[in-house]
């Protein structure tokens, strides 16, 4: 490798390492937080079975699932402005991929809530408890650790997609990698560096993955607590 | 104490329950028998409204109303006055053993922490699961997971008991043990109304043994009468079908 290529993979590191902090990982976790917000209204609506807006969930996620992601961010960032609505790049990114994330969330959270088994919610009910006590401290908790892996899924590729947003200005890590490749002429070394970056914070995503999944599993933490129990018997 | 007149349930088109009048007296133990199909189940999960019966009253500690008209409410305060023990356990999964029986207490009676947690050692003690309380219920075996959901169920101080087909999920080794626990409470003069195929458990323990047949009751008698002069036809085909099955 030359000794310029160096030079410029050294110094571009950094600021790419910069914008993926300051962008692409804000963007992503914004982007998560509301779209699995959305993603659970959605879901309750249709497994509540809420006339109208059980069939306008289904018809929102048959729109959003059904049509690309970077159209729909087009068509927030440049088509709404010519219906008099203008937004700043990185709020339209915000608004188009949680809109579309959360039309994937749903089907999660709503096949998660339904692989809960019935007996489930029959058993809370002869012990007394009504449908939302049951639904938030019986069925909900199981359903969470169910939809985790796919859930983590959608994060995982929600960090890659985020450099879709390159595409409306938005200044993230992948842009950045853009104008720094255009200025040295170097796109191969650039974008390779860029991946290299995505691939780094999914690697520790998947890390964190596994951590949290093991401590959902409510058999394995409860041996890890037996175990300290033991100890400090010992 | 527990009582069913004219009840009535169908699925479509298919007649499950085809008036049906059930009671249960204070102390009694009533094994209830019957050929799979024939709506013992159903019965039992009309009484405690898992099922809505199409017509039908219902009567239990001093309360009388027809169960189609029946409010929410009233729903939930007839069954804190049942306890009901499933087939498939369905113990919380995501609660530990201990827990699966402090939460009806804390959360549906409301009852203080201290209170609740006394009474959960307690019915722990009682099935012999004391030592398992902070298990989940993946980490117990068939036969201990029905014997907290047994502790579950009499924590919460129920009229009467439910129990479907206790039994019928576990291995052949299992079942004993949850027997026993059943034998017990009977002894303690528990009211419980047990859909079996336990034969044993049928003519040694409970006080009276109804047979239903085709979503009807044809039987009502002793376990002694009922095992030694059946008075249905399908009774009698029931019980020389289960002991030649059994070689006994």
């Amino acid at each position: 490798m030359s000794e310029r290529l160096l030079d410029i993979l050294t110094s571009s590191f950094p600021k790419l390492l910069l914008a993926c902090i300051k962008v692409t990982i804000p963007l992503t976790a914004i982007v998560f937080a509301l779209s699995l917000i959305l993603g659970f209204l959605l879901a309750l609506v249709q497994i509540l079975d809420i006339k109208v807006l059980k069939q306008l969930a289904r018809v929102y996620i048959w729109i959003f699932r059904g049509t690309p992601l970077l159209v729909q961010l087009y068509i927030v960032f440049f088509g709404l402005p010519s219906i008099g609505i203008t937004l700043d790049a990185f709020p339209a990114a915000i608004i188009a991929f949680s809109l579309n994330s959360a039309a994937y969330n749903a089907e999660t959270i709503r096949s998660a809530i339904m692989s809960v088994p019935a007996g489930q919610l029959e058993a809370g009910y002869m012990v007394g408890l009504g449908y939302g006590q049951i639904m938030r401290r019986i069925v909900l908790p199981q359903a969470a650790r169910v939809a985790f892996p796919t859930l983590s899924n959608s994060v995982i590729s929600l960090t890659k997609d985020t450099s879709l947003v390159a595409s409306i200005t938005v200044v993230e890590l992948f842009k950045t990698a853009q104008q720094i490749a255009a200025v040295y002429f170097e796109p191969f070394a650039l974008y390779c560096e860029a991946a290299l970056i995505y691939l780094l914070l999914n690697t520790l995503l998947t890390f964190l993955q596994s951590y949290l999944e093991k401590r959902l599993v409510w058999k394995y933490s409860a041996e890890k607590k037996r175990r300290k129990k033991k100890g400090a018997l010992a | 104490m527990l009582e069913v007149k004219n009840l009535h349930k169908s699925f479509g088109e298919n007649e499950v329950l085809k008036g049906i009048d059930f009671s249960v007296k204070k102390g009694e133990v009533v094994a209830i028998l019957g050929s799979s199909g024939s709506g013992k189940t159903t019965l039992l999960r009309c009484i405690s409204f898992l099922e809505r019966a199409d017509s039908g009253t219902i009567s239990l500690d001093g309360f009388e109303k027809d169960m189609t008209e029946l409010t929410r409410r009233e729903v939930r305060m007839l069954r804190m006055k049942m306890g009901f023990v499933f087939q498939e356990y369905n113990l919380f999964r995501n609660k530990t053993a201990f827990q699966n029986v402090t939460e009806g207490l804390r959360i549906a009676q409301k009852i203080p922490a201290d209170k609740a947690r006394e009474t959960a050692v307690n019915v722990l003690k009682k099935v012999g699961m004391l030592e398992r309380a902070d298990y989940y219920p993946d980490e117990l075996s068939g036969g201990q997971k029905q014997r907290v959901a047994i502790a579950r169920a009499i924590a919460l101080s129920p009229k009467v008991i439910l129990f479907d087909e206790p039994t019928s999920a576990l291995d052949p080794e299992l079942t004993g043990e949850v027997l026993e626990v059943m034998k017990m409470l009977a002894s303690e003069g528990t009211t419980m109304a047990v859909v079996t195929h336990e034969m044993g458990f049928a003519r040694d323990v409970a006080s009276r043994v109804v047979f239903m047949d085709g979503g009807k009751i044809t039987d009502n008698r002793a376990p002694a009468e009922f095992f030694s002069s059946p008075e249905s036809d399908a009774a009698r085909r029931f019980l020389r079908r289960m002991t030649s099955d059994r070689g006994i």
